[in-house]
């Protein structure tokens, strides 16, 4: 019992350039307090500017790693088989006329889309009809139905995202961070079959 | 005569079909009833839902066929407005969020912390393109 090592890759980890990247680092360990210490120690990869952005650890490596150390050990793993290193780059700092350009980018794109929009339902004559069926009077220009709608737009996608009530109505997730969270586990799972060579063999030895 | 009236009305009646399952088809994809709920913490009420949509769509329809008019003042349009207005923005941003767009953007243009700002200027913009369009466009 006292042989064996229980370990559960991370999912991703942060790691900076140049860091002698351990065991410890990419896996939680259970082990006999000895062995715990002494496999969490050991180097698993250093990071190198040749790796580019990110790098994948397979728990194989880990087993070939603390298999050289003779340590006789049985490890047994739970979750994951991989993880994803993500290494930090110097914070590039946001020029603000770039902000400031993908901003006005977004503002008119969707200025134009609502309008196209309108235009290609034909909502000039929906708002005029509705505004007769309630009142009984015809009106060219509905403003006093047309200008709460325009504001109600964009309270709709709000209320939408949850972004500003979010303490008051409650806490669960918007469906945004749901959305942000499936895409990252689309990229991640991209990169654990794409970035490890381990997993894929070709015929012509590539 | 007698199956000329059958057969329109037979027509009608499939076509009328056809529009409901797919106005309830596009609620339904879009998640929208659902959102309200999880805002609200509704769920026990979504019968009621189901016929607020319904009766929303036949009386809406009838109306707007009928040319039917009522004698309220005009002042009720302001919260009827409104309504409508949350309702097409509510489909606007579900529309936004089946096609994956904020998500993207945001890790693309780098910011994916403040993606607050990217709906801010996906929102006024919104604001702003409508007012323009009901104020200015329709006039010129």
């Amino acid at each position: 019992m006292d042989k064996s090592i229980y370990l559960r890759m991370r999912q991703r980890v942060q790691v900076l350039q140049h860091q002698k990247v351990t065991i410890g680092d990419v896996a939680q360990i259970v082990a006999s307090d000895e062995n715990e210490r002494l496999v969490k120690g050991y180097i698993i990869h250093e990071v190198t500017p040749e790796d580019k952005h990110l790098i994948v650890i397979d728990v194989m490596r880990v087993f070939g790693t603390i298999q050289r150390k003779n340590l006789g050990v049985d490890i047994q793993t739970v979750g994951p088989a991989q993880t994803i290193l993500e290494i930090q780059m110097k914070q590039k700092t946001m020029a603000p006329v770039y902000f400031v350009l993908v901003w006005l980018l977004l503002f008119t794109g969707s200025a134009l889309a609502i309008m196209n929009f309108h235009e290609d339902v034909s909502m000039q004559l929906v708002h005029q009809k509705i505004y007769y069926m309630i009142t009984g009077h015809f009106k060219e220009q509905p403003l006093l139905l047309q200008v709460p709608y325009s504001f109600g737009l964009g309270l709709g996608m709000i209320l939408f995202f949850n972004h500003i009530f979010r303490k008051r109505l409650n806490e669960e997730p918007s469906p945004l961070e749901v959305e942000m969270f499936n895409y990252q586990q689309d990229l991640d799972q991209y990169v654990i079959v794409h970035e490890n060579k381990e997993t894929e063999k070709k015929i012509n030895g590539n | 005569m007698g199956i000329k009236v059958l057969l329109i009305a037979f027509i009608g009646f499939g076509g009328g079909i056809t529009v409901g399952s797919g106005l309830v088809a596009l609620i339904t994809v879009l998640g929208i009833v659902p959102r309200l709920m999880q805002l609200s913490k509704t769920y026990s009420f979504i019968r009621s839902y189901e016929l607020s949509i319904i009766f929303g769509a036949v009386i809406g329809g009838w109306m707007n066929l009928r040319n039917a008019s009522l004698a309220f003042p005009a002042l009720i349009l302001v919260p009827i407005g409104l309504l409508a207005g949350i309702f097409v923005g509510m489909l606007a941003a579900a529309l936004t969020e089946v096609l994956n767009v904020l998500p993207i953007l945001a890790k693309r243009v780098g910011f994916g912390e403040k993606i607050i700002f990217i709906l801010m200027a996906i929102v006024l913009g919104k604001i702003t393109g409508s007012l323009f369009h009901w104020m200015y466009y329709i006039n010129h």
